[in-house]
């Protein structure tokens, strides 16, 4: 790993975006600020095919720890399947199957013999739309911490407001927290499936286009959560929208007919992308 | 002609057609209707539901067949709900990518539409023959089979309108498969699967055939499983054919009530339905 001094001595530095950055792949100024990062997921040559379809060509990429790594790329890329990879939520569905290593923390979450409840109790998952289980705004929160551990109601309840704390939710919802999770508005939906996610502690937050059905209001909300929540999770986020994965991510991954086209800082993607490929989806000429 | 005006004329002769076979279909209906309440009204006193049924000539009611209805349609469901509803969570839930899947639910069409009076017959040469008589179990039998398949049926359709997403945020929460199924994906189709319930019964509340097969009838007050028991289809067939005028006003009291309780269990059922269908 390479680390310019210079960025080094003056952390501020990382203010200004347009030092041009040559060493490939290696963060200078988000190291800066926060530490080196470190790599969370570890994706390996990893192939999926639905039938015979080969919907990911042998993607590698690192994914670091207490960053947030957005996956850009037009409709059918293979960003949603790639993240459904991630906790094995695509294992639902027959008909499919994946070749690779996705080394979560070192180790192989495709080996056979992983316990995928407690794989997905550690990665927590944010659907396109929100999707309240039909029962009471605490129950939904309830339900995935009562999973896997056995809490005192006084426990219970603590977790449970913390996690509407983390979501920006609880101050909306703390009057009515007997209510039906589903007489909410849409962005305060996606807001409680996002409490509902952190409420069991994951360490990775996968999030799949978890905007699209929101309001701008709801989105920026939704945003500002993620910046919270960066510093204690690894968060996975694909977007279609090209200014969120800016505004919000560090990292940047396109992705195009199914391979990997270009990954880096955010910044460097949105400033000067290495490939034509990026350039033209980013700036709007296909896609 | 111009285009329009043919057009128009067209338009005018499908509706006439159109309403004119609604309006056919309704006269029928109320006339049906009509002449039920008409007979049925006056037969229909205390005594119709605290006495038992009458030899020809004497007064008498229907609670002996009340009483037999009821019990073996409440006993019927309660066997024939809780296999439907697992067979249905298989088939929705669990089954994704396997064989059996299609040929349960082919099986399970051809019994939702096999004619109740295989059902009946069916049950009587396993059952009535073999345990040599007429039994209030052996027509809870028969009647358990016609509940069966609507169960099923309704249970899969309405698990299938659960969206996925909804499983997938349960499973991805690291959830177990029965936990989700148990606590997401019934609750979110609860009401469906009771209006699927509700239909089963409204079914088997008026059939005639497979109990004449099975429980056959009971002239008198009985409350033995074991032994042929009284319900309202089988009073009716037998009271109505008869030439006995008392005899024949009971059948259309009989008649007006397995009518009318089927009337509300549907309107239930359709209630339940359009409820669901606005919460979600």
């Amino acid at each position: 790993m390479t680390i310019d001094v210079s960025t080094v001595q003056t952390p501020t530095h990382s203010a200004t975006p347009s030092t041009p950055v040559t060493v490939p792949k290696i963060t200078i100024n988000t190291t800066s600020e926060r530490g080196v990062p470190e790599v969370k997921i570890a994706i390996k040559d990893l192939r999926f095919y639905y039938k015979n379809f080969e919907a990911l060509k042998g993607i590698n990429l690192d994914i670091y720890d207490r960053r947030v790594t957005a996956f850009i790329g037009p409709s059918g890329c293979g960003k949603s399947t790639l993240l459904r990879i991630l906790n094995r939520i695509y294992d639902l569905y027959p008909g499919q199957h994946v070749t690779g290593e996705v080394l979560v923390d070192g180790h192989n979450i495709l080996a056979p013999g992983q316990d995928l409840n407690l794989l997905r109790a550690r990665i927590g998952m944010v659907f396109q739309k929100p999707t309240p289980f039909p029962m009471s705004i605490y129950d939904n929160i309830a339900f995935g911490i009562r999973l896997y551990e056995k809490l005192p109601a006084q426990d219970l309840d603590i977790r449970v407001e913390q996690a509407l704390r983390r979501a920006a939710l609880w101050d909306e919802v703390k009057d009515k927290l007997k209510q039906s999770g589903l007489s909410l508005s849409g962005g305060q939906q996606q807001r409680l499936c996002i409490a509902r996610a952190v409420a069991v502690k994951p360490s990775v937050l996968l999030m799949d286009e978890p905007c699209s059905a929101l309001d701008p209001l709801s989105t920026q909300r939704v945003e500002e959560l993620i910046a919270e929540l960066k510093s204690e999770y690894c968060i996975v986020i694909v977007t279609h929208n090209m200014q969120q994965a800016a505004r919000s991510s560090d990292y940047t991954a396109f992705m195009y007919l199914g391979s990997l086209v270009e990954f880096d800082e955010t910044e460097s993607i949105f400033t000067h992308p290495r490939e034509r490929q990026t350039e033209d989806y980013i700036t709007g000429r296909f896609g | 002609m111009s285009l329009y005006n043919r057009r128009r004329a067209t338009n005018f002769v499908i509706l006439a057609l159109s309403l004119g076979a609604t309006g056919l279909g309704l006269l029928i209906l109320f006339f049906i209707l009509g002449s039920l309440l008409a007979e049925g009204i006056p037969a229909l006193t205390l005594a119709t539901f605290t006495q038992t049924t009458p030899p020809p000539g004497s007064t008498g009611g229907l609670a002996n067949a009340i009483y037999g209805s009821v019990v073996m349609t409440l006993v019927a469901t309660l066997v024939g709900t809780p296999v439907g509803i697992l067979c249905g969570t298989y088939l929705a839930e669990y089954s994704r990518g396997s064989w059996m899947a299609p040929v349960v639910r082919f099986i399970n069409d051809i019994l939702l539409s096999a004619p109740s009076i295989v059902i009946g017959l069916f049950v009587y040469q396993v059952v009535v023959v073999n345990m040599g008589h007429f039994s209030a179990w052996a027509g809870v039998i028969a009647l358990a089979i016609l509940v069966l398949p609507v169960v099923v049926r309704t249970t899969e359709d309405m698990l299938n309108l659960v969206p996925s997403g909804l499983r997938e945020a349960a499973f991805a929460l690291g959830a177990p498969a029965w936990k989700v199924v148990v606590m997401v994906t019934y609750r979110a189709a609860l009401q469906g699967m009771m209006t699927g319930v509700m239909l089963a019964i409204a079914r088997i509340a008026g059939e005639t055939a497979p109990l004449l097969f099975t429980a056959l009838n009971n002239q008198f007050g009985s409350t033995n499983m074991n032994a042929p028991m009284a319900n309202l289809p089988a009073v009716i067939f037998q009271f109505a054919m008869s030439p006995y005028a008392d005899w024949q006003r009971l059948a259309w009291g009989g008649a007006l009530l397995i009518t009318f309780t089927i009337l509300i269990l549907n309107i239930v059922a359709r209630t339940l339905a359009s409820w669901s269908g606005s919460t979600k």
